[in-house]
């Protein structure tokens, strides 16, 4: 990775609206993303957050609103046919032709990519995944993680640059995941792909990617290794439950207090450490108005939690749930 | 261009024969409509000779039977692209370097190539209901093509309709709503020079007239119609003009 070289993907002032002029939902909003060759990068956030919508975009399947984007060194919109030549793309559900054998979904790839002398590499990538044996069995036969990794081999079949992940282990059991974790570090190493994967697992882009940049309502909030990012946050979160209100200024006023910020009845206080926080806090707060604390050391889940106030995984149902009981109360009164 | 419409286009076909429910079920119904119908309406077509030109109403009968099922396949290249955006292939497919053009036309002549299997069948079936063939080869050659024009032209025509449809329902509706008028108001089933005016203008129009008229001389022994040939092959031009722009321009991936 040298400074000089082009980054495999560009991205400046990227907006995406769906439907109509200004009435439409933004779901890109000024994305700035500069991905370096080589490496494998993250997209982490909650469902909706526009992870798939930047795949989209950048793959040619979504037009651009405003704003820039290159893929392998060409610009999405003025030489798509270039970039669609040049990537890769493993859908979050697998989409193979079932009723077809392995060699064949390998044929329609390389006449899709009007490849010549596509056997011989396509041979290699069966061997690499361990599926040469079952190469003319029907793909309707394969287990789950087979078809993940005959879909990664498509991908791969036309020497790419870039290879897209929507989601690539979600819907997977512990063991599959594990595997593919371990397919999309070896593909990385083995045919020197830059490979960008969208995930909202926190535990998967802290193992897998080299950087990652963390989105919410289409925005790109964050951005680093996960390293880096972990320490942003130089602190302890706790989260504590009551069953009245704390008295906010009293509790900021203990030491080590970083800051205090209110959700109903929930509080989530940032210490330097949680370990001199907490006696302070049970001093300060009656034993029987506590009804759960839980104390966070810094990861990327307290990053997101740091930066948005919410939770990666728990975001939609809540406030879901908060529209409904609004609903209720107006629909009684 | 060519290599992506290949594979999609052997894409198509494989998908149709390795089903053989479909492939069954594509042959078998206008052999009904010539068991059921032919032999059902027989007794009556023979009191009317004069009127259908020969006492043997099958006789009359298949090309009319051949021409509307070249409208009837023209559901399942919508179908096929229906399905393809419900299960994300069509993404597949356009994050390569293929057009979303290529797309409709492997779709046109995949369904189009469906409705022709079902020429021998019928012919066979004919023979077997007494039908007695002699047409030189180019004869039969200009009846294939012009069959083939036809379903060309209605797969192109349904594949621009569904252009933007990912409901399931939508070919299937769309076909019942096509094909009946079309059918009857064409030459398919019985001459059209009984019909009144306004329905004449119609069956002038109306492709499927010619398809079954063409048929229908080659069979009867009456020779080439050069002009309901030339006029099929001018619709599937245009037809298929218009699902490549439309396709182009309004295809929906997902």
């Amino acid at each position: 990775m040298t400074e000089a070289e082009p980054p495999a993907i560009d991205v400046r002032s990227l907006s995406k609206r769906y439907g109509n002029h200004e009435h439409g939902v933004l779901a890109l909003d000024r994305v700035t993303l500069s991905i370096p060759k080589g490496c494998v990068f993250g997209l982490l956030g909650p469902n909706g957050a526009g992870k798939t919508t930047l795949i989209k975009v950048l793959t040619g399947i979504s037009d651009i609103t405003s704003g820039d984007a290159s893929v392998a060194g060409f610009d999405v919109r003025r030489e798509s046919m270039k970039v669609r030549a040049r990537i890769g793309w493993v859908a979050a559900e697998v989409i193979l032709d079932d009723d077809f054998s392995a060699w064949e979904n390998l044929w329609l790839q390389a006449r899709l990519q009007d490849l010549t002398g596509w056997e011989e590499r396509a041979d290699h990538l069966l061997e690499y995944f361990s599926l040469k044996d079952r190469k003319d069995d029907k793909v309707s036969h394969f287990s789950t993680g087979m078809r993940k990794k005959l879909e990664i081999a498509l991908a791969l079949l036309h020497q790419p640059t870039v290879i897209f992940m929507d989601e690539p282990t979600i819907g997977l059991d512990v063991g599959t995941r594990r595997m593919l974790w371990d397919i999309v570090t070896g593909v990385r190493k083995e045919f020197g792909v830059t490979v960008l994967l969208t995930t909202h697992y926190i535990e998967e882009a802290d193992a897998l990617c080299d950087r990652l940049a963390i989105i919410d309502q289409g925005r790109i909030i964050a951005e680093g290794t996960p390293s880096e990012l972990k320490a942003r946050v130089h602190a302890d979160l706790v989260q504590i439950e009551t069953a009245h209100d704390l008295d906010t200024q009293r509790i900021s006023a203990l030491p080590g207090v970083q800051e205090v910020r209110a959700q109903g009845n929930d509080w989530m206080i940032r210490v330097a450490s949680s370990e001199d926080f907490l006696p302070r806090l049970l001093a300060t707060v009656p034993a029987e108005d506590v009804r759960r604390i839980s104390v966070e050391k810094p990861s990327l889940e307290t990053v997101f939690l740091d930066l948005t106030g919410r939770r990666i995984g728990q975001e939609e149902p809540m406030r879901d749930i908060r529209k409904f009981y609004m609903q209720m109360r107006r629909a009684r009164s | 261009m060519r290599s992506q419409l290949w594979g999609l286009y052997v894409r198509e076909i494989l998908r149709t024969f390795r089903n053989p429910f479909v492939v069954l079920i594509t042959v078998v119904q206008p052999f009904m409509w010539l068991a059921f119908f032919g032999s059902g309406f027989a007794q009556y077509a023979k009191d009317l000779a004069s009127v259908y030109g020969t006492s043997n109403y099958i006789e009359f009968l298949l090309p009319g039977v051949l021409s509307t099922s070249m409208l009837s396949v023209g559901m399942f290249g919508s179908m096929s692209t229906i399905q393809d955006k419900r299960f994300g292939f069509m993404k597949r497919i356009l994050i390569t370097p293929t057009s979303k053009e290529v797309i409709f036309l492997s779709k046109a002549f995949g369904s189009a190539t469906r409705g022709l299997i079902q020429i021998p069948v019928m012919i066979a079936a004919a023979l077997a209901f007494g039908v007695t063939f002699s047409l030189s080869p180019l004869e039969w050659a200009v009846w294939i093509f012009a069959l083939l024009f036809t379903a060309l032209g209605f797969s192109s025509m349904f594949l621009a309709i569904t252009a933007r449809s990912t409901d399931w329902q939508t070919p299937g509706v769309v076909s019942n709503f096509i094909t009946m008028p079309l059918m009857f108001s064409s030459a398919a089933l019985y001459p059209s020079s009984g019909f009144p005016t306004w329905m004449k203008v119609i069956s002038a129009w109306n492709p499927i007239s010619y398809t079954a008229t063409l048929g229908r001389d080659l069979v009867l022994g009456s020779g080439i119609d050069a002009t309901a040939f030339g006029y099929l092959a001018i619709f599937a031009v245009i037809m298929v003009a218009i699902g490549y722009v439309v396709s182009a321009k309004w295809l929906r991936v997902e």
